[in-house]
């Protein structure tokens, strides 16, 4: 039911996608990942639609992570971020994070493959059922997410939505931050720790 | 021979390639890669490529056998050993790799990536250019090839989908448009088979449409070969699709956009002989498709004016 795909390009690591539908606990969800005791980054489904794009937001942030070049903290911060095409982390969160009144979650993890990765365990952790993947198109809200990417029209006639919403957007800024943007960064970062 | 310096003009990505798009094999005599450059090699190599090189060794290994037309791939700086016509930089980690084309500048694989086919565009460093020049460079043209690319499709023009860059090892993983032929080769079974004012015409008109919208905005594609052009399949339908914008660059300017025409007719000509009336065709589709064309084209008779064994007067 959940869907798991090694990374090319990093040989140990693969990134395994779990989707909830009828969430009930979603605000104490969002508590326990922020505190960090949940394993994965926690995504509103509604924005995704396809898990390719979730794929390619995962392979940069092990990308940067890799190379200590990451402009959130953790990894799964990473990941949220690179779905957005805002440079702003906390815009990131607000759209791509889960909200406290969502009902639906998709929570994605990257573990190295030799290391077991207890599915059931988070799975225990939400209250909500779990369903395939094959019900994420049902999720997706497409007008939001044109919105948000700013796919214009003729953009839309070269090429399918996942192509458009951002395949871009992921690789736009070469990575070499600088002082101001590291603590902006930072308290950027604080904002969303403290709620 | 090591002296000799490639200008890193606009031109000279674009017509080797036009002539057939030969593999370009490089060799270094023997003698250079030893002493001197081996030490330099080493230390400048290992402090760039750490992270990198440790996921793709093992894969370097395997990928070396299937490029044995390149010439071999080695890790020249950890075995110390360079050898003739090693080029430090390790095919990418992809499965299925295979490679499809060496360039002047870059290296192109085929293989899949998350799922899904895909083309990994390797610049390798290139030995004979200073450390510090070839890593400015290197990573300049990556990015602003990436950029070109990712503001072709807000544009709505036809480009492949970038899945990944990696600034670190300067390689651009984009959409592979399976099936799909050259322009070039199209061209060429077109000609061979008889056939070939009108379904050449019709290519034309398309293409001028598609350069049109190109420089309406801004965009100037840099290295415009037959070669560069791409049809998805099936080919009747006249999907085109614009790659290699190495050497892209955004410009108002109508000289520019002349010039990148002039390149476009310059390759044209020379590779597909007997096209004249083709290429008229694609100047007026430009010519109507585009707001801004008056003065581009303009231009354009005047860079045919200029350029070799031709008299400037005036």
């Amino acid at each position: 039911m959940h869907l798991t795909h090694p990374l090319e390009l990093f040989p140990e690591r693969s990134v395994t996608l779990l989707l909830f539908n009828r969430v009930q606990n979603a605000a104490a969800l969002r508590k326990k990942a922020m505190e960090g005791s949940i394993e994965g980054a926690l995504i509103n489904p509604a924005m995704i639609v396809d898990p390719f794009q979730v794929l390619v937001a995962a392979n940069k942030a092990v990308h940067l992570h890799k190379i200590g070049k990451m402009k959130t903290r953790t990894l799964n911060a990473e990941i949220i971020f690179n779905l957005s095409p805002n440079n702003n982390i906390s815009d990131a969160f607000k759209k791509f994070g889960i909200s406290d009144s969502d009902t639906a979650v998709l929570i994605v993890l990257v573990v190295d493959r030799e290391k077991m990765v207890n599915l059931e365990d988070i799975a225990s952790q939400v209250e909500g059922q779990q369903v395939s993947l094959d019900e994420l198109p049902q999720l997706t809200d497409i007008a939001k997410v044109k919105k948000i990417y700013k796919i214009t029209p003729q953009e839309e006639k070269i090429g399918t939505l996942l192509d458009e919403k951002g395949m871009g957007w992921y690789t736009m800024a070469p990575t070499d931050g600088c002082s101001v943007g590291q603590q902006l960064q930072r308290c950027t970062e604080q904002q969303i720790r403290s709620g | 021979m090591r002296g000799r310096v490639v200008p890193g003009g606009r031109f000279c990505g674009g017509f080797p390639r036009a002539v057939g798009g030969a593999l370009r094999v490089r060799r270094f005599p023997a003698a250079v890669a030893e002493d001197c450059r081996s030490g330099e090699r080493r230390a400048c190599a290992v402090s760039r490529r750490g992270p990198v090189m440790a996921a793709t060794a093992g894969d370097a290994g395997a990928a070396g056998a299937e490029d044995g037309a390149a010439g071999p791939v080695r890790d020249g700086a950890e075995t110390g050993e360079p050898g003739p016509g090693a080029v430090e930089a390790p095919p990418p980690a992809l499965p299925g790799l295979q490679l499809v084309q060496q360039g002047a500048e870059a290296r192109v694989y085929r293989g899949s990536f998350l799922g899904r086919a895909a083309v990994a565009k390797l610049r390798f460093p290139k030995l004979y250019r200073h450390p510090a020049l070839e890593e400015r460079l290197s990573r300049r043209r990556t990015a602003q090839e990436a950029r070109s690319l990712l503001r072709c499709r807000r544009a709505g023009i036809p480009a492949p989908v970038v899945y990944f860059v990696d600034y670190a090892s300067n390689c651009i993983y984009l959409e592979d448009i399976v099936g799909a032929i050259a322009v070039q080769d199209h061209i060429y079974s077109v000609q061979r088979s008889g056939s070939d004012a009108s379904s050449l015409l019709g290519l034309a008109e398309k293409m001028g449409q598609l350069l049109a919208r190109m420089h309406d905005e801004d965009l100037i594609h840099g290295d415009l070969t037959t070669s560069n052009v791409l049809l998805r399949p099936p080919a009747e339908r006249l999907d085109l699709v614009l790659i290699d914008f190495g050497l892209s660059f955004i410009s108002g300017l109508p000289e520019d956009k002349g010039v990148d025409l002039y390149v476009l007719e310059k390759a044209f000509l020379s590779t597909h002989p007997d096209t004249e009336t083709v290429f008229q065709a694609l100047l007026q589709s430009y010519a109507a498709a585009s707001k801004k064309s008056g003065p581009v084209i303009k231009r354009l008779d005047e860079v045919r004016l200029r350029g070799r064994k031709r008299s400037m007067i005036g």
